[in-house]
């Protein structure tokens, strides 16, 4: 097994990009996440996986701050990015955010021209002394969006009258605008039809070669087709994290089996 | 591991459990075929040398079945875990069997002419007792199978280093009565063929063995399986 030839799938790096340790959330009364450790790697997509309410959504927030905007919510333990504690009172969470971006469920452009969904990033953070750069950062990031051949000639269009596999690839074209270093991702697909999943799954590949990405998904073969480590969470808890292959072939858990293969557990 | 539970989609169990019943019913008539094949050349009957032949059409049949359930199932249902190490392996099982299958009806077609001509010795009995210890560890390798028994799996790799000790007594004493009796040629070339079958099947059986524990455990046998058989370097 350990010797299975998986040239398209090398983990490029042992390096940890975020090293999450001793994690705990609470909701209130509620134990969302519970002692959380886990390392993710530089350059790899990670599928965090497990059935509604298990907690990896939350988990996944807690990785760029974003569950700081809700009031009830605590988050303890250690979370590293690049060695530094993005919980650290002098990180800025807007800074953060630039660094590790996010997309969701839902595409969610705003409303707003195409050109604009992307610039905005790099204006408010200050990427650009110009109009020539902005328009340089701009393609760029259509492209690495896998989007621009679709939309070079109408970017003064409004981004909301794309179709929603475009919103979605804008959106992400928008996400790696600020050059972030980490891109997550909550069920980037589940609003998109096969052929833009397709395409979002085939972009995702493209982007690790530059980033770590970090993706939660309701569908398991998704998690199988585009990542290289797969985590799966089940009440609550980190209970198995592994290499993709070896999750969805050789599980060591019964209660990553039972999820995996979908029997009641 | 061992998978007790249902799942949530009762027609994938379903189909587990059809393309399970048609390797059990594949792996009986291949047994089947074992003993009356090494039963026909003992007791020169032609005519159970003919049903072997005849039967072996229903072995090759059901292993299309089990090939095109499996395919089914790899495309619509997408096993993962235990579900896709049981797909594989039953498609590998049922090479495995059919292979069998076809050693029992080669020995049957021998045999329809090992009767033509007197009997070497008490050859067939030996080769009788060697085709019994191959039926009975195929019974084990099944039933280890079915119970998901990866510790029975074991002990039927290990068995297979008696068939081969056997095969290599046979292959020595065919190799003697050649050389004493050069009127014996013929017939011991056939029954060193039957006996080399018989220990074809063995490695057949040891193979659907090493995929009860692949099943079982997610890994591959750890060691090499025994190679007891020494006749390739007879000199």
């Amino acid at each position: 097994m350990n010797d299975m030839a998986r040239v398209e799938r090398v983990v490029d790096t042992g390096q940890a990009k975020i090293t999450a340790s001793d994690v705990q959330v609470h909701y209130g009364d509620t134990h969302a996440i519970k002692d959380v450790n886990v390392n993710i790697g530089d350059k790899t997509v990670t599928a965090f996986i497990g059935p509604s309410g298990c907690g990896k959504s939350t988990f996944l927030r807690c990785l760029n701050r974003m569950n700081d905007t809700i009031d009830v919510c605590r988050v303890k333990g250690n979370i590293l990015l690049d060695g530094e504690d993005i919980y650290d009172k002098r990180v800025d969470p807007v800074q953060l955010r630039a660094k590790v971006g996010m997309v969701f469920q839902k595409p969610n452009p705003f409303p707003k021209s195409i050109y604009d969904n992307v610039a905005y990033g790099p204006r408010i953070h200050g990427l650009a002394k110009n109009k020539a750069e902005l328009d340089e950062i701009v393609e760029k990031s259509l492209r690495r969006g896998a989007i621009w051949n679709e939309v070079k000639d109408r970017l003064d269009a409004p981004g909301t009258g794309l179709s929603g596999g475009q919103q979605q690839r804008l959106c992400i074209a928008r996400a790696v605008a600020t050059e972030p270093e980490v891109l997550l991702m909550d069920e980037p697909c589940s609003a998109l039809d096969p052929i833009a999943t397709a395409q979002v799954e085939e972009l995702i590949d493209e982007l690790r070669q530059r980033y770590s990405v970090v993706i939660v998904t309701h569908s398991m073969q998704q998690a199988a087709r585009v990542s290289q480590k797969t985590a799966f969470f089940h009440l609550g808890n980190l209970v198995e994290f592994g290499e993709t292959g070896q999750i969805f072939t050789n599980p060591q858990d019964p209660r990553t089996e039972s999820y995996i293969t979908g029997r009641i557990g | 591991m061992t998978m007790s539970e249902q799942h949530i989609a009762s027609a994938f169990d379903r189909e587990l459990e059809s393309i399970q019943a048609h390797i059990m019913k594949m792996g009986g008539l291949v047994e089947a075929a074992i003993g009356a094949s090494a039963a026909s050349l003992e007791t020169r009957d032609e005519e159970l040398a003919l049903k072997v032949r005849a039967d072996d059409k229903a072995i090759d049949a059901l292993e299309e079945v089990i090939d095109e359930e499996a395919a089914r199932l790899i495309a619509l249902r997408a096993p993962t875990a235990i579900d896709l190490r049981l797909v594989l392996s039953v498609l590998k099982v049922a090479g495995n069997l059919e292979r069998i299958g076809d050693y029992a009806k080669n020995i049957a077609k021998r045999n329809t002419v090992l009767i033509t001509v007197p009997p070497v010795n008490d050859s067939a009995a030996s080769l009788r007792r060697m085709a019994r210890e191959v039926e009975g560890m195929l019974k084990d390798a099944l039933d280890s199978y079915i119970q998901r028994d990866a510790e029975l799996a074991a002990d039927v790799i290990e068995r297979d280093r008696e068939v081969d000790q056997m095969y290599n007594a046979l292959f020595r004493e065919f190799l003697t009565f050649m050389a004493e009796e050069p009127r014996s040629i013929t017939s011991c070339m056939h029954l060193h063929f039957i006996a080399k079958n018989i220990e074809r099947m063995g490695d057949h059986v040891t193979s659907i063995a090493e995929q009860v524990i692949y099943l079982v455990t997610g890994a591959r046998p750890d060691e090499a399986r025994p190679k007891a058989d020494k006749t390739s370097l007879t000199v």
